[in-house]
């Protein structure tokens, strides 16, 4: 901004409108989205709902099958090793993974169902 | 060792993230080449900076040291560290970045209509920050001392002196690119090291690391095997909740961004990962004497100088010393800022950006003060409490906010004050170190295995008991929450 | 809600004056009916014509002409020998003997100003032939804040007459509520039709396209690019649905804008644009920041100079985004600027920003009105201050 061309002038005086006591909006919400929303079908929603959970609960429960056991496995092997590759490295590859298929599972979610209300995929 | 080196690259730390956030911020252009849509945060630099925001001391020196002092099952520290973003993504991600919330407190006050409710997730959003931010400060001034022979305050100090004159400043904002960069420098600092010890050890005839199962000194716990379930606990599902991962989430476009993004996250800190364990095994071998000394966080730091030696090794161990710098600011600076909105917005009287100012230093002093009180308490061990505190209080919040319908504002409150307030409490019990020893003391220092079913069970029982109080909004949040952003009735649909 | 306050009150206020005085007649005689109405009966029908009469000039708003208007049938209604109004500065209108009281009038209406309190008084004249002796002071308020007051005087101190002009002060009031909702209603259509046209004026087209025009020959690739752009801006500004749109959506109908203007103008006008990439998913009010930019390119092009210099910066500041717009153009004398965010510059000029003023407060609360840094020739500086989230305010 600084530079040859000519500065701005310094008599700047800073100006605001008067207080004018409103109340802000705490919960506007605009009647009409609303009512488009219920529109749209909250049992289009429900059912795009139990997909996801569903992706999302599959992913968890693999997630928490796994590492429950692990440690019980671990104590009754007593092998450091194993505790060694598996704690140390062989969990990120996986972990990476399980995320990976999830990402991919809920997206196809998102545009089955894009498809099922508006019959064109989400861009 | 030599001081200079160390005092040169942590300078030059500070130095480059003040810089790099200059030049993020100085990126201009004219209307010519400026597209909006093309210059939103993409999942890959946006993951960047969470991680780099993510990966703390904890992460960069703890790890390290307690696998070198308790053995391999200490691992699961790191391993709960990526799994909980796991349950984020699948759980938490593109929900909360569709429910247009940037703070914890937003997201509570959206999705419950109830200010009461707002106020105290405010609180536990500040409690949660500050217990994250007091093992910050105490690896902060490990490592100058350890480094420099400074005395042990005077790391933390530094840290919290150079963060509230540059978040009050407004200097070190969370501006992506000076995040993103810290990941790479921390990733960096470690790697390369990492790299030469590795060769060092080939040279030296690789000589066998004992990696056997706590073979140095005795376990920390009387009951191993319930505290490794309650550090995977509160790890998993603890993540979600802290507040400088959440604020991160709003810079993504959109959900499925969001959700991208967090995949980028796992991947990214999944490799950090890799390193620390590397520092632990051969800490076991090159610095065998430090577990019978005051502090196995240092091992990291002192690894390079006495595997490898000499010059090579003085500045090996400069880089490391950066990297941990890197950490504590980082880190220190992500939290400071989420508490300090926090306390702006809901526990100060009055709004505006000269509040925010004040409120920093109040942020920073309580833990700072902390971190000066308590000490001989494990990086890593700290920070699982703070893990714990938000497992119990903000994964009930956000899992049941999102996916159930009949969560109440009543409901809300009990369990947050439940689940999150026992296991603050077990919190300050473990740590005044009232309870030493036996089932007490291992209920107390791992209590998430209790306290987050507390959490959920209090919230969905006193859901159910006051039907009468659903917000009446709830259905339109599912709907906001969950539908992809291309079909909301609002929506941008139609303009590209 | 207010509204129907504002109704229930507008029904009640002269039932209750009428009211008022009906009942104070039927106990202070004996009751009786009659045919062609009773003496009380005719009071109120006279109380109520008198009134409705001063009706007309109070729905134009507080200001000399209306005042003093309104004083001469106020006073009729309060059958007192001298009644005054004020607004916050000064004695608007006097009705009645002893004018020259008037001077001494808002010494003694001071404190009601700050505190809204009834208030009497001695009026202390020297004048022993002066019958005005004592005076109450009412307070006029719109939305709970002070506009002016209603003085009424009396030889001696009276409790009716005390009574009587707290009830007609409150009268005033909600026909001065009333005419602050005309004139907002207006300000709101006025708005609506000047923020269309804006974007949207047959001169904005006629321009646009033939700076568009100029193009097919010599550059049809840029004509080409440059019709899009006006297709999509179109598109935009003529949204339906939705109040809000995203920062990011606003920036690029901005850059489409000036993208057009630039067209026509070429290099007498240079933008810049900074933006963090963090605040663009941010939600705001729509076309909030498109009348303030293009604001700046009319103060920027409207002076002698030769090259206008516009920057427009969107930084992350916390759990807010700050918008600045700021131009090198002739700037405005603050002064003028104050009247026109006060509501009073005139139905054509700045009510781009009195609109975006407006409803920023609307959304996010007082703190959050726009911020302006000008004088003349000193070009102008804009601050908008946008939180991150707020209940309700959803951009996508």
């Amino acid at each position: 901004m600084t530079g040859e061309s000519r500065q701005p002038a310094p008599r700047r005086e800073v100006v605001t409108g008067e207080p004018r006591r409103v109340r802000p909006l705490p919960r506007y919400r605009a009647q009409a989205e609303i009512e488009e929303q219920t529109a749209l079908g909250d049992a289009y929603v429900r059912s795009l709902m139990r997909g996801q959970l569903r992706a999302g609960l599959t992913a968890f429960a693999v997630l928490a099958l796994v590492v429950g056991t692990l440690p019980l496995a671990f104590a009754a092997l007593r092998d450091a090793t194993a505790v060694w590759v598996v704690l140390g490295f062989a969990a990120y590859p996986l972990l990476t993974l399980l995320a990976w298929w999830y990402v991919r599972r809920a997206e196809r979610n998102e545009r089955d169902f894009a498809r099922l209300v508006k019959g064109r995929p989400v861009p | 060792m030599n001081q200079s080196y160390t005092v040169t690259a942590v300078a030059l730390v500070v130095l480059a993230t003040v810089l790099v956030g200059g030049f993020g911020l100085r990126i201009s252009r004219t209307t010519s080449d400026f597209y909006v849509a093309s210059r939103t945060v993409g999942p890959g630099l946006n993951a960047a900076a969470i991680s780099g925001e993510y990966l703390s001391a904890a992460s960069f020196l703890g790890v390290a040291g307690l696998v070198l002092l308790h053995g391999p099952d200490m691992l699961w520290y790191p391993v709960g560290y990526t799994a909980g973003y796991l349950v984020l993504l699948v759980f938490v991600a593109a929900p909360l970045r569709r429910s247009g919330a940037y703070t914890l407190p937003d997201f509570a006050e959206g999705r419950l209509e109830s200010r009461a409710v707002r106020r105290l997730v405010s609180v536990f959003v500040a409690g949660a920050g500050w217990l994250y931010l007091v093992p910050q400060l105490q690896g902060a001034g490990l490592t100058l001392a350890i480094l420099t022979g400074a005395p042990d305050w005077f790391g933390g100090v530094l840290v919290a002196l150079v963060v509230v004159v540059a978040v009050a400043a407004g200097g070190m904002r969370s501006i992506t690119f000076v995040q993103a960069f810290q990941y790479w420098l921390k990733l960096t600092a470690l790697l390369v090291p990492a790299l030469f010890l590795l060769l060092a050890w080939q040279g030296d005839g690789r000589p066998r690391v004992d990696l056997d199962l706590a073979s140095a000194v005795a376990g920390r716990a009387d009951h191993p095997l319930y505290a490794t379930y309650g550090l995977i606990v509160a790890t998993f599902l603890g993540t979600m909740g802290l507040p400088h991962v959440v604020v991160r989430f709003y810079t993504s476009p959109n959900g499925r961004a969001a959700r991208r993004t967090t995949l980028f996250v796992l991947a990214l800190i999944g490799a950090f990962y890799l390193l620390p364990p590397v520092y632990g095994a051969l800490g076991r071998l090159y610095v065998p004497e430090l577990p019978y000394g005051t502090n196995a966080d240092a091992a990291v730091l002192l690894l390079p100088e006495r595997a490898i030696g000499g010059l090579g090794g003085a500045l090996l161990g400069a880089l490391v010393a950066g990297g941990a710098f890197a950490a504590f600011l980082s880190t220190a600076s992500g939290l400071t800022m989420a508490v300090a909105g926090v306390l702006t917005q809901d526990v100060l009287p009055s709004r505006g950006v000269r509040h925010f100012r004040l409120a920093t230093p109040l942020a920073m002093a309580v833990p700072l003060g902390g971190s000066l009180l308590i000490t001989g308490m494990p990086v890593a061990d700290s920070v699982g409490m703070a893990f714990a505190v938000s497992a119990s209080s903000f994964c009930p919040l956000l899992v049941l906010g999102i996916w159930w319908r009949r969560l109440t504002p009543p409901g809300a409150i009990a369990g947050l004050l439940l689940g999150g307030g026992l296991s603050f409490a077990a919190t300050v019990i473990t740590v005044s170190g009232a309870v030493r020893s036996g089932w007490p003391h291992a209920l107390l220092a791992w209590p998430a295995v209790w306290s987050v079913p507390v959490g959920f069970l209090a919230m969905i029982l006193v859901s159910l008991a006051t039907r009468g109080r659903i917000p009446p909004g709830t259905n339109a949040a599912m709907a906001r929450f969950h539908l992809p952003e291309a079909l909301m009735p609002s929506g941008k649909g139609g303009v590209r | 809600m207010s509204g129907a306050a504002l109704a229930v009150l507008i029904v009640l206020g002269p039932l209750l004056l009428a009211g008022g005085f009906l009942l104070g007649r039927r106990t202070a005689r004996p009751e009786r009916t009659s045919d062609v109405g009773t003496p009380v009966e005719h009071a109120t029908f006279e109380t109520l014509h008198t009134a409705s009469l001063a009706t007309p000039p109070l729905r134009a708003g507080l200001t000399e002409e209306s005042a003093r208007k309104a004083a001469r049938r106020l006073r009729s209604l309060l059958g007192t020998d001298a009644l005054c109004l004020t607004d916050r500065e000064r004695v608007l209108a006097w009705d009645g003997l002893g004018e020259h009281h008037g001077k001494h009038v808002m010494d003694h209406v001071q404190g009601l100003l700050g505190s809204g309190r009834y208030t009497a008084f001695a009026s202390g004249c020297g004048d022993l032939d002066c019958p005005l002796r004592w005076g109450v002071a009412a307070p006029l308020t719109v939305d709970h804040r002070v506009l002016g007051t209603l003085v009424a005087y009396a030889p001696r101190e009276s409790a009716v007459l005390a009574r009587a002009a707290g009830e007609v002060a409150r009268w005033v009031s909600v026909q001065l509520e009333l005419a602050e909702l005309d004139r907002s209603r207006t300000r709101l259509i006025e708005a609506e039709i000047k923020a269309l046209r804006a974007q949207i004026s047959p001169h904005f087209i006629f321009n646009s396209l033939a700076a568009i025009a100029s193009f097919v020959r010599t550059d049809p690739e840029r004509a080409r690019e440059l019709l899009l752009e006006f297709a999509d801006f179109t598109r935009y500004s003529f949204r339906r649905h939705g109040d809000f749109t995203t920062l990011a959506d606003e920036l690029h109908s901005i850059d489409q804008y000036l993208a057009l203007v630039r067209a026509r103008f070429g290099e007498r006008l240079s933008v810049t644009l900074q933006v963090a990439p963090e605040v663009l998913p941010v939600a705001m009010p729509f076309l909030c920041l498109q009348p303030l930019v293009e604001n700046a390119v009319k103060h920027g092009l409207e002076g002698a100079v030769t090259t206008s210099r516009i920057t427009i910066s969107a930084l992350d500041a916390g759990a807010e985004a700050e918008v600045v717009i700021e131009d090198d153009g002739v700037g405005m004398e603050p002064d003028r600027l104050r009247r026109i965010l006060r509501g009073e510059g005139g139905a054509s000029t700045g009510i781009g920003l009195l609109n975006v003023d407006e409803r920023l407060r609307q959304v996010y609360g007082d703190e959050y009105g726009l911020v302006i840094e000008t004088g003349v020739d000193a070009g102008m500086k804009i601050t908008v201050r946008i939180p991150k989230y707020r209940a309700g305010v959803h951009g996508t």
